[in-house]
């Protein structure tokens, strides 16, 4: 055992010498974790929000409602201004512009509500959409955006809508008969008076489309009372950083991959330089210079996850101390089988360079297909099934669990086993390549 | 004593020993000489034990050794061919590192580590890391870190290539204070003026096979003829070949011709007296001992260097 411990003393005052190698293993996942954390979380008001033009040419209040509700979004931000050419004055939009600045590439998107958008009794609501779908996602985020807000609004404006579609095709004459024979129909079968349903069908203020209290009447709630959807957040309530919580799990696994296979291979330095030689000269056993780099680079995997995790928490608030017990075991079981792969991927390679091409390639087919970049449920379905083929999808998975579901250790088991199969019968057919000297 | 009995080796299709055997006395400087590729480290890697033989067996007084016992490599310092050195690590650490491994008490691992250092006269460079060493710095660290437990045996694996003459001498010198003390040295090289220099016996490998053991005078004695001659090529020797070739075995060298007399030569003044009969003066002419490369070249038809 004093060997063992020697022979990862070594490997420890070895990579502290390495000033090169510290900072690939720490330095380089963090900055790309910071990079992913300011992405994912934290920052100014416009993070993570789609910009997109919005011209308002209407003098309409509820185009005022729209502008307001877009001027609110989570997802969208409204550019109204421009500056102008010598820099001093804002210059409000107008059509003509946003197009020009979307052909130009210098915006995605814009939404025009032009003078007629509510004036024109005669039709609906109208929007023009300008866009540029030099990026699909984008693209998808804002038109998701703007018919939110469409939709969080239209309960208010139905009636007004309907009253306009009724009066286009019925005349004004008419359409006063059938809004009444509403009105009474509603008063008959619903309670209250008639007159009060017909006044909030034909109200246009902006009292009542602005307000945002809740009128417990039943001619105000009647519309709004057609589509009751209820959503509850059963996961991930108390979290406070869902975006990095989720992803860096994922990104921590591929880091470990490369920098735990690099450890592993690094028996190949060790044999050209002939250090490996001098040791097998000692009173040293082939067997206990594999558990000498193994028990090392298990350890160098944890310490490398641990420092990710840590500074996660520390800048980007991602709890990781609630449920750390089983986030410790999700650790080793994860170091453990990419250090397994690291040993497998050197007892089939005959070169230091031909492990780490290998390697590198393996490495990111697994993280694409593994869950470590994007989550598996976006992957066709013969590729979801190949991705429980890869450890990186059992340990991906196994950290979710823990970080996001705050998973007890039945929820982590089953990926847990798996890993420390992988590590276990991987490690003991490179003991057996490495004693017959194949290594 | 190291024995040597029997050793057959064999990789895929290169025999590369066949059936070697030889006995090295305790306090011997032991020369193992030979081409390149002609079995010499292979025969190392065996004795140290980094590889497994097919047939035959290596004893130390007594006792085989083997994977299972690991315990007897501690009788024996390597000093591989290689630079085995932790380049990034400073001298110190380096010795340090693979003093542990011997279960020295600390404070005799540090005493080692002074005493080896000053052995390689490396004691004010301990501290610096071994990447900025030159060439024959490395080799004497290299060395060094085979004498951290103070081995009975010392196998040294062609220690002085690639080393500035300085360096050479130095670690000739070394190993000669070594075997002085008492130490058997095994010394494997394709240099045969090293192995003369330092070595009390020898013996010649050649493709796998040990053709000839024994003291530099023995060895030399297995000529029939112990001188050999040196002509200096010039216009008045150029087509004297075939010449030469009546009096014995000739070889061509870039700026002289070697020839070991053959028998009705014996008498070294004969030959002068011909040649100077045939237009080649005495001062194009010189008479040399005969070394291990003729003993080489009579046993094999070939020079050590081909």
């Amino acid at each position: 055992m004093k060997t063992v411990l020697l022979l990862v003393l070594k490997d420890i005052r070895r990579f502290l010498n390495d000033r090169r190698g510290v900072l690939l293993t720490f330095v380089l996942p963090l900055i790309l974790i910071i990079i992913f954390g300011n992405i994912f979380s934290g920052g100014n008001e416009t993070r993570g929000k789609s910009s997109l033009i919005l011209v308002n040419e209407s003098n309409s209040i509820v185009a005022k409602l729209f502008e307001s509700k877009l001027d609110s979004s989570k997802s969208l931000r409204s550019v109204k201004f421009y500056t102008s050419e010598n820099g001093k004055d804002q210059i409000k939009f107008d059509e003509e512009t946003a197009k020009e600045w979307v052909r130009t590439g210098k915006i995605s998107a814009a939404v025009i509500m032009p003078k007629d958008f509510f004036e024109d009794t005669s039709k609906a609501l109208k929007f023009r959409f300008y866009y540029d779908p030099k990026n699909e996602i984008e693209s998808y985020v804002i038109q998701g955006g703007i018919q939110q807000t469409i939709f969080t609004s239209i309960s208010k404006i139905i009636p007004i809508l309907l009253q306009r579609r009724i009066t286009a095709r019925l005349g004004i004459d008419s359409s006063s008969l059938f809004l009444n024979s509403i009105g009474n129909i509603m008063g008959k079968y619903f309670g209250e008076k008639p007159e009060n349903y017909l006044k909030n069908l034909t109200k246009v203020d902006s009292a009542s489309l602005f307000s945002t209290s809740k009128d417990s009447s039943k001619e105000n709630n009647f519309m709004s009372g057609v589509v009751n959807f209820d959503s509850e957040q059963l996961v991930g309530k108390r979290i406070t950083n869902p975006g990095l919580t989720r992803s860096v799990g994922g990104w921590s696994m591929m880091f470990l991959l490369f920098s735990l296979t690099g450890a592993a291979s690094s028996i190949f330095e060790e044999k050209r330089d002939g250090t490996l030689k001098r040791l097998l000269c000692m009173p040293i056993t082939r067997t206990q210079i594999l558990w000498g780099k193994y028990i090392y680079t298990i350890m160098l995997g944890m310490i490398q996850l641990l420092v990710l995790f840590v500074f996660s928490w520390a800048l980007f608030n991602v709890d990781i101390f609630s449920n750390f017990g089983n986030l410790i075991i999700v650790i080793f079981s994860s170091a453990a089988a990419a250090v397994a792969f690291g040993m497998l991927i050197t007892s089939f390679a005959k070169t230091y360079s031909q492990a780490n091409s290998i390697a590198t390639l393996l490495i990111l087919v697994m993280s694409s297909i593994g869950g470590s970049w994007f989550p598996t449920s976006i992957l066709p379905s013969w590729m979801q099934v190949l991705s429980k083929g890869t450890l990186t999808y059992w340990s991906v998975e196994a950290f979710l669990q823990v970080l996001w579901r705050q998973a007890s250790f039945a929820g982590i088991a089953l990926n847990v086993c798996i890993l420390l199969s992988i590590a276990i019968l991987i490690n003991s057919y490179a003991i057996i390549r490495f004693n017959r000297g194949n290594i | 004593m190291l024995s040597i009995s029997h050793i057959i080796k064999n990789f895929e299709n290169v025999n590369a020993l066949k059936n070697v055997s030889l006995n090295i006395q305790n306090g011997e400087f032991f020369g193992l000489i030979g081409p390149n590729g002609a079995g010499k480290s292979t025969l190392m890697n065996i004795i140290v034990g980094f590889l497994e033989a097919d047939s035959g067996k290596v004893s130390i007084d007594g006792e085989v050794i083997s994977s299972k016992n690991i315990q007897l490599r501690k009788k024996i310092g390597y000093v591989p061919q290689e630079i085995s050195l932790y380049l990034e690590l400073s001298a110190y650490q380096n010795l340090r590192l693979f003093g542990e491994f011997y279960n020295l008490t600390s404070k005799k691992l540090e005493e080692k580590i002074d005493s080896v250092l000053e052995l390689v006269q490396l004691t004010d460079r301990r501290k610096d890391a071994v990447k900025d060493f030159s060439g024959g710095m490395k080799r004497r660290l290299n060395l060094a870190a085979s004498l951290l437990h103070d081995p009975e045996i010392v196998l040294c694996d062609e220690p002085t290539v690639g080393v500035d003459p300085q360096s050479r001498n130095a670690i000739f010198e070394m190993l000669s204070e070594l075997n002085k003390s008492g130490k058997t040295i095994v010394y494997t090289t394709h240099y045969m003026e090293e192995a003369e220099r330092l070595c009390s016996r020898l013996a010649i490998i050649d493709n796998g096979d040990v053709i000839a053991q024994g003291t530099l005078i023995e060895l030399i004695n297995l000529l029939n003829q112990r001188d050999t001659i040196k002509i200096q090529k010039t216009s008045a020797t150029l087509n004297k070949l075939p010449l030469l070739r009546e009096m014995g075995q000739v070889t061509e060298h870039d700026f002289y011709y070697e020839i070991i007399p053959e028998d009705g030569y014996g008498q070294n003044s004969k030959i002068f007296s011909k040649l100077e009969e045939n237009g080649i003066p005495n001062a194009f002419v010189q008479l040399s001992r005969a070394t291990l490369e003729d003993v080489f070249l009579n046993m094999t038809g070939r020079s050590l260097r081909d």
